[in-house]
């Protein structure tokens, strides 16, 4: 390697990153560069242990330390991904699977890998299959925050979402304006940010 | 309170107030100032369901059981597909009820009230199924690689559930392979390495978690982990690591709290 640099400092750096992404609780930008200095990293140690795996007799410590930094670097980048992931679910179900409003938000786009947008929409595919086996009286997307105390609530519109089927027939949902719907019929776009309760 | 009873009443127009009042009586602590979905039920729900009779338990609560059993516990607990088919039943039985009082003319205003009650019941009801079945998802998801090599976990789940798990394992395999494995020499791109020192790679539930345990009857002693003995009587509660107490659970001796 060309810089002074120890074995496995980069993926530390990219530990560190989730880390500060669970303490902050946000999901920060996809750091697709540190991810491929790591995995060129990871190649030059399998270059440098493969000259010292063919030696006779027992390992040599040098290639003891390399597998060491080999394995740790990739749990460390394994780690990054599946932590990654396991905040697009939580961020999938906290928006009540509502894939299409995740994907339409640019700034949330932006720290995605395109990876990770093929990931979300075949996770989204396994759930839709998964809901369907229940039937229509119980839809399990809908928000499990807070149990129901009424029936219906009173909401503001935030924002335009059309028309909207309700107990009460057709209505068209524009901003500024305030219904009493039931809560059922528009739980989901409480969830996701269209209406709010007032 | 019987939902069957509850039912007919319903259906009858009639004496639903009784059945209002008397479930009133019988119900389980009010769960709306839990801290959901992360927080553990409050103490004060305890003593109350001290004083609840262990046996004749009504659909409703054997649900609130299983559904704080599974919250609070660590491990996937065996899917209770029948308790869950018999009421998702009965909630449809009654919001056609609902339906068919709602649209009939000569449906009083005092009526007007009883279904509306019924159907904040209902919606109720609902939210625990869901809450529970999300809290079951949550848990197949984060152990879906785990789920996938072991068959005892599998039989412990429904076939949806089981399906799930394995479409996910999948998809979060190929999503690693796509961004890291692919890239790293042959030698390094394997999900099941089992190096020395290193925790396993695939995630497993921590059975070792300690669990508030309430003792529902008089149980057998429980080995603990330093090698004494606990015998619980019906209405203690312990904090035990969930290994030791998860035959009991899973039996019904004993509920997580």
């Amino acid at each position: 390697m060309s810089e002074a640099r120890q074995y496995g400092e980069l993926a530390t750096q990219l530990v560190l990153e989730s880390r500060r992404s669970t303490q902050t609780d946000t999901l920060l930008k996809y750091n697709d560069a540190l991810v491929r200095s790591i995995i060129r990293e990871q190649r030059d140690l399998e270059k440098a242990a493969e000259p010292l795996a063919l030696l006779d007799g027992p390992p040599v410590p040098a290639l003891i330390v390399i597998e060491t930094a080999i394995n740790r670097n990739k749990r460390c980048l394994l780690a990054y991904h599946t932590h990654r992931t396991d905040r697009l679910r939580d961020m999938y179900w906290a928006v009540g699977g509502a894939l299409p409003h995740i994907l339409a938000n640019q700034e949330l786009r932006g720290r995605l890998s395109p990876h990770e947008v093929d990931f979300l929409r075949e996770y989204h595919a396994s759930i839709m299959d998964f809901r369907s086996d229940f039937s229509d009286e119980l839809d399990i997307m809908a928000s499990i925050t807070q149990p129901p105390k009424d029936l219906h609530a009173l909401v503001k519109v935030v924002r335009d979402c059309g028309w909207i089927q309700t107990e009460l027939g057709n209505i068209n949902f524009k901003k500024g304006e305030r219904f009493m719907v039931r809560r059922a019929d528009i739980e989901h776009l409480i969830v996701q940010g269209y209406l709010e309760e007032v | 309170m019987d939902w069957d009873e509850e039912y007919d009443l319903l259906a009858a127009g009639g004496a639903a107030e009784r059945s209002f009042v008397e479930r009133a009586r019988n119900a389980l602590p009010d769960d709306d100032d839990l801290d959901m979905p992360h927080g553990p039920p409050r103490p004060a729900a305890v003593p109350f369901q001290l004083q609840q009779p262990a046996e004749e338990e009504t659909p409703l609560q054997q649900l609130m059981r299983h559904w704080t059993n599974e919250r609070n516990c660590p491990d996937i607990l065996p899917a209770q597909e029948e308790l869950l088919v018999n009421i998702l039943d009965h909630i449809r039985r009654q919001s056609q009820t609902v339906q068919l009082l709602r649209e009939d003319a000569s449906t009083s205003e005092d009526e007007h009230v009883r279904i509306m009650l019924a159907q904040t019941e209902m919606e109720r009801v609902k939210f625990i199924v869901r809450s529970y079945i999300r809290t079951r998802h949550y848990k197949i998801d984060r152990y879906a690689r785990f789920i996938t090599t072991n068959a005892e976990v599998q039989t412990r789940l429904t076939a949806g559930e089981r399906d799930h798990a394995s479409r996910y394992a999948n998809i979060l395999d190929r999503h690693l392979y796509k961004c890291v494995l692919q890239s790293l020499p042959p030698a390094q791109a394997h999900l099941d390495d089992t190096a020395a020192f290193v925790p396993s790679m695939i995630t497993q539930p921590d059975k070792t978690r300690p669990v508030f345990a309430h003792a529902r009857q008089d149980c057998p002693p429980i080995r603990l982990p330093d090698g004494t003995a606990l015998e619980m009587q019906k209405g203690h509660i312990s904090l035990v690591p969930y290994h030791t107490v998860e035959q009991f659970v899973v039996r019904g001796e004993v509920e997580l709290v």
